[in-house]
């Protein structure tokens, strides 16, 4: 028997083109700074914790971009995955206009990268257009902005109920979607404990029957797991689900937060975890986001912007990066 | 929730025996449904005799689940929806507009922070004014303190219209007036059923096709007076109520195209007298847009300050604004200068005292 399959193995069955597109289907992305320390695999749950505003958002938005980009499009470079992107919107309030913006910004860069001769003659269309409308559409491709903004496709969702049943029917939706030519890359909720103090007061609900299953926390995050991961066994995905925290940090001191040294790992209280254990269990990456203090610009010493610590808690990395967000994203500063 | 016979009128295939089915798994409604495994309850049914019905019956309930679904929207229909429903709105005032890059955006609950005397609430009654005179749209002004002045939404009006003789005038303010209306709200209950009323009307109206004068603005001054008395102690039920207020406030913009206007005053966080938003750490993901109001007592100049944008990048932007609030000066339009900052000190120093402390 073990040599049959040691046979069969050696012989080879597959050729090298079915290799490549088995490898090449999925295969690790590495996606932008700052989720660039660690590769991620189809399966993945990756969790990113931060207050509200820490940049959460932008950082699915960037990683949403990476995807939704062609990798090569008229000869010039893009880098990105040609993948849809689902993005659940718990929150309710997820902004297009910033998608469609960043989009542009990478679409400009890209093209300032594949084509130099071109940006050196127009250097100085291209530094006002990001902020001018009109003026951008002269040197981005429109057919590859709308191409990718369809790829990006969003679902609002105002209560447990919603999502729960938004999750139970995504499977079929996905597929209708993905028979127009292109496969689900990333799976987004942002942010996952939106729903946590309503779905804790109906876990007070008594209900009459007893095996009934009431629509409390943990029934509700134990669904929406099991869910996903029927979702995962099918679909070649990655999670990226964003997670505000809920609750203020006690013995924060806002005096080492000055200081913007962030280094020392010590000094960070334990954040306080409210997502019930299914939850925590289903989650592969975790990373934190602090607020670091503010950055100072050299070249525009007038205008501060918020720095950001991000920190990688499993798997647990020594590194911390530090970025802030302008408008071309966000640029890692240390 | 509905319980499973109700859907039976439409769909015969619910009948007694598949509900009795469901009832052994301890499902009584359409939502249980939405908690257990469809897979599962399918591999139970394929042990039974009538298998076929039942899981026919399962995938139509499936099916009911999917209609009660919103659409799945791509990225150039989200964009569609925004130019073509989504405006701004002017806040009346030039340099907050510039500074939110035409003022408030229909569908987006924004917020105003603030202090007590900080120009909250006249904030407020200038952006009831601007949008129904300018935009000639209705607006619903939700007050909880009794702050609302008409006389001073009055002369909000009468600062910026141009129209000499005093009669005329008169007329064209009683016109504009006549499309602001005032709720007195003093508990998060009545404005769960004023909110819920609207809903009502609102959704009769879409489908009655009524476009004239739609409600254009929703002022709530001030939200947090509502909220911080059923929140504290270690219960779920304030926070809860708190969500759902910010989540129907969400909805009722997003889905009627309504700009929502709310205010929050600010506490002290106890560590050198710094103050911060009240409302706490869940109530942050609920607004939009969060603004920031300060006021220096010596020059009674006013300082707005944004705290998050959805759609700016997220840096902060700092800009003064000397914002007359003097009731008296009947010709005072509440203008803005806007005085970009020059000097690093004096930002610094700004910064640690209004932005910090969130």
């Amino acid at each position: 028997m073990g040599n049959d399959r040691t046979r069969g193995w050696i012989r080879g069955d597959e050729t090298a083109k079915q290799m490549l597109s088995r490898v090449l289907r999925d295969r690790a992305f590495l996606l932008l700074p700052p989720l660039h320390r660690v590769p991620l695999r189809a399966g993945n749950v990756v969790e990113i914790t931060g207050a509200s505003p820490s940049a959460k958002t932008q950082i699915l938005i960037q990683a949403a971009i990476s995807c939704i980009l062609p990798k090569t499009w008229n000869g010039i470079h893009y880098g990105g995955l040609g993948k849809l992107v689902l993005f659940l919107d718990l929150d309710c309030r997820f902004d297009v206009r910033r998608l469609s913006q960043m989009l542009k910004h990478r679409l400009l860069e890209a093209n300032r990268l594949g084509n130099g001769a071109w940006w050196q003659l127009e250097e100085s269309n291209v530094k006002t257009c990001t902020s001018v409308q009109d003026k951008s559409s002269i040197v981005y491709d429109e057919e590859l902005y709308v191409s990718c903004m369809k790829r990006f496709l969003c679902l609002r969702c105002y209560d447990s109920l919603e999502l729960l049943s938004s999750l139970k029917t995504l499977h079929y939706r996905i597929r209708q979607q993905e028979a127009c030519g292109s496969q689900v890359g990333v799976l987004m909720i942002d942010s996952i404990g939106a729903f946590h103090w309503t779905d804790r007061l109906s876990s007070s609900l008594a209900l009459e029957k007893s095996n009934r299953k009431s629509l409390s926390l943990t029934n509700v995050v134990e669904t929406v797991v099991q869910e996903m991961k029927k979702l995962l066994q099918v679909h070649s995905l990655v999670v990226i689900a964003t997670k505000a925290t809920i609750y203020e940090e006690r013995n924060f001191s806002s005096k080492d937060d000055l200081s913007g040294n962030a280094s020392s790992k010590a000094q960070q209280p334990p954040l306080r975890e409210f997502m019930p254990s299914s939850w925590q269990a289903f989650v592969t990456h975790k990373i934190i986001i602090r607020k670091s203090g503010d950055h100072q610009s050299v070249q525009t010493g007038q205008q501060s912007l918020s720095a950001y610590s991000l920190e990688w808690l499993q798997p647990q990395l020594s590194s911390i990066d530090r970025f802030i967000v302008d408008d071309s994203g966000i640029v890692i500063v240390s | 929730m509905a319980p499973l016979k109700q859907l039976e009128r439409d769909n015969p295939i619910i009948d007694a025996c598949f509900r009795d089915f469901c009832a052994s798994h301890g499902i009584l409604t359409a939502e249980d449904f939405l908690l257990h495994d469809l897979y599962e309850l399918a591999a139970f049914a394929e042990r039974l005799a009538n298998s076929d019905r039942l899981k026919e019956s399962i995938t139509l309930m499936l099916s009911l689940i999917e209609l009660q679904c919103r659409p799945l929207l791509n990225g150039m229909e989200l964009l569609e929806d925004l130019h073509r429903h989504k405006h701004t709105l002017s806040t009346g005032d030039k340099g907050t507009d510039s500074l939110l890059q035409g003022g408030f955006r229909e569908g987006q609950l924004t917020e105003l922070v603030g202090p007590s005397s900080s120009g909250k609430t006249q904030f407020c009654m200038q952006a009831a004014a601007s949008v129904a005179e300018k935009h000639v749209g209705r607006v619903l002004y939700l007050d909880t303190g009794n702050s609302f002045s008409p006389r001073r939404v009055a002369q909000f009006i009468c600062a910026s219209s141009d129209a000499a003789l005093v009669q005329t005038r008169n007329v064209y303010v009683q016109e504009v007036l006549s499309r602001i209306s005032c709720h007195t709200v003093y508990d998060i209950y009545t404005i769960f059923d004023t909110l819920q009323g609207l809903e009502v009307t609102l959704r009769s109206q879409v489908q009655m096709n009524v476009n004239k004068c739609r409600l254009r603005l929703l002022v709530v001054d001030s939200v947090s007076s509502l909220i911080t008395p059923i929140l504290g102690g270690s219960g779920s039920q304030g926070r809860a109520l708190m969500v759902a207020l910010g989540y129907l406030l969400k909805k009722l913009a997003h889905e009627h195209n309504i700009a929502i206007l709310v205010t929050n005053h600010t506490v002290g966080a106890g560590e050198g007298g710094k103050t911060k938003p009240a409302l706490g750490e869940t109530w942050k993901s609920i607004p939009h847009v969060r603004l920031m109001l300060s006021r220096d007592h010596r020059n009674s100049d006013c300082t707005i300050s944004i705290l998050k944008h959805t759609s700016l990048f997220l840096c902060v932007f700092v800009f003064f604004l000397a914002f007359r609030r003097d009731c008296e000066d009947h010709n005072s339009q509440g203008q803005s200068t806007m005085i970009v900052l020059a000097s690093f000190a004096i930002y610094a120093h700004l910064l640690e005292q209004c932005l910090f402390n969130q």
